[in-house]
């Protein structure tokens, strides 16, 4: 892994440095944890032998979670086909094991009505096939070109970036010190940050959902009866909350350079003038703020980060739906949380 | 193990870029909803159009078959961004900055930032079973994009929304005004 690093000017920019780990990164042809537990993500966001335009009833009738393990065992959490494979049955030939799980009172009434539907319908066979022969035959001449322009178009954002960022020259610490940046370097970071968890990871860059899966531990305790925690949203230490350590640790890795970590209780600006200087006041509307957040974000599907960011630059419309969505809520609560205010 | 490690890092960069866009102030969040300081649509638009165009990139160079896509459900989409909206101009968080304000050390971010991560989590867990299957249900289009969608090239789509985002952004540029 180890290269060597470009020299001066271009370790200044995150731009190449995030091509060069693009390009030492391994491919990621068959990663199948996209999603929490995703086995759904790799065969339909993939394409990969989808299931849930299959004419299978059983697929569709339990699209509602990520319920694939329940019936076919193998490992959900496994970022490769051969690992994510191991130990898979066919749930029809043993409904002691697949069904009973959930249906333990009519297992075999309801393998009944299922093995009746799956009359004529060829069996699956268990290992499809390997999904790297198509990705290497897909790149045209067209595309080539295209993504030569992207590379030229990064370049080219570099150095607006830097003509902006450097009038005079600074050193590479001075640099990473400063307690802002133009928010132009800071989002070209942010997408190269972004792109590399979707296009190399294969997961999207999600914040509330790992919130969610923490969560399910105490939803699980309260509620031991939810079918909601036993099957849709299992408790677990995933992905997405490792990332989150991370973004703790850079948080305070960055401000911790600027001088700006430090503890206090109540937001630096506009805070006070407004609603006064108690920390009470500042808890709870923090408080319910904060629940509503994560409840949107998960009505919605993901957060500004999982979904407005993370699918908008994949160009699903729920991103742009979901910022629709945040400014018609967001300008009206403003406007009454200010109205009648000058500042 | 190497999994995690991406996880670290991709995580360490992201706070530290939401860090050095000064989105861990309240104001700096409320004030978009305002039109007082378009700090966070000019970051959040950059980092859209240029990991958009990294994306593409990353495929046709055979990184991947595909980006994960969230799966579109009109209705939930815009019920859940109209929630978020309000939680956002009221306490001045979203979920990323809530982490990225805690490793700052504000104290509220720990305390009642996180908790309300926590119990938000849960309460959508009560509601899921009652709303979900039938908000889910309205309007979902599936696992699609806009170039799937219209079937066309997802680089001219690229082209186009980022010639959109950079007019828009030129635009907020000279009206806009910033918090101090």
């Amino acid at each position: 892994m180890a290269r060597k690093m470009p020299s001066d000017p271009f370790v200044r920019c995150p731009v190449p440095l995030a091509i060069v780990l693009l390009m030492l990164a391994r491919p990621a042809y068959a990663q199948c944890t996209s999603n929490a537990s995703s086995c759904v993500t790799c065969h339909e966001t993939q394409g990969l032998r989808p299931v849930l335009q299959s004419a299978q009833p059983w697929h569709v009738d339990h699209g509602f979670g990520d319920l694939c393990a329940s019936c076919h065992a193998g490992d959900p959490a496994a970022s490769t086909q051969e690992r994510a494979h191991v130990g898979l049955r066919r749930p029809l030939a043993e409904p002691s094991l697949s069904c009973a799980g959930c249906h333990a009172d009519d297992a075999s009434a309801r393998a009944e009505r299922y093995l009746a539907l799956a009359v004529g319908l060829a069996p699956p066979p268990p290992t499809p096939a390997s999904p790297t022969a198509g990705a290497s035959t897909g790149s045209s001449i067209a595309d080539r070109i295209l993504a030569v322009l992207a590379v030229v178009l990064a370049l080219a954002l570099y150095f607006v970036v830097r003509r902006e960022l450097t009038s005079e020259r600074r050193s590479l610490f001075a640099w990473l010190r400063d307690k802002t940046w133009s928010p132009y370097a800071a989002g070209v970071l942010l997408g190269l940050v972004v792109a590399f968890s979707e296009v190399v990871c294969g997961r999207p860059l999600a914040v509330s959902g790992a919130f969610d899966k923490l969560a399910a531990y105490f939803g699980r305790w309260l509620f031991p009866a939810s079918q909601y925690y036993g099957h849709v949203m299992t408790p677990g230490i995933t992905w997405q909350v490792w990332l989150v350590v991370g973004v703790l640790a850079g948080s305070f890795t960055s401000s911790k350079l600027s001088g700006e970590a430090r503890w206090r209780w109540l937001p630096d600006t506009q805070w006070e003038p407004r609603f006064g200087a108690s920390r009470k006041l500042r808890l709870v509307i923090a408080f319910f703020g904060a629940a509503l957040v994560q409840i949107g974000a998960a009505i919605a599907g993901g957060c500004t980060s999982g979904l407005a960011i993370s699918g908008g630059a994949a160009l699903a419309p729920a991103a742009f739906l979901f910022m629709a969505g945040m400014f018609a809520g967001g300008i009206p609560t403003a406007w009454l949380w200010y109205r009648g205010r000058v500042d | 193990m190497l999994d995690i490690a991406k996880a670290l890092v991709l995580g360490l960069l992201f706070g530290w870029s939401l860090h050095k866009a000064g989105l861990t102030h309240y104001a700096r969040i409320v004030n978009v909803y305002r039109f007082r300081d378009m700090t966070v649509m000019r970051f959040m638009l950059t980092a859209l159009v240029v990991g958009g165009f990294a994306i593409q990139a990353g495929i046709d160079l055979g990184f991947a078959v595909s980006a994960p896509i969230p799966p579109t459900s009109m209705l939930a989409n815009v019920v859940g961004g109209v929630v978020f909206g309000v939680g956002m101009a009221t306490a001045g968080y979203c979920p990323g900055t809530i982490v990225a304000e805690a490793g700052e050390g504000r104290l509220d971010a720990w305390v009642a930032g996180l908790s309300g991560l926590l119990v938000g989590a849960i309460v959508f867990g009560l509601l899921q079973p009652v709303t979900m299957p039938a908000l889910a249900r309205v309007g979902a289009l599936g696992r699609v994009t806009f170039a799937s969608l219209a079937g066309a090239s997802p680089w001219l789509v690229l082209l186009v929304f980022g010639q959109v985002v950079a007019l828009v952004l030129i635009l907020i540029a000279r009206v806009g005004r910033k918090t101090p």
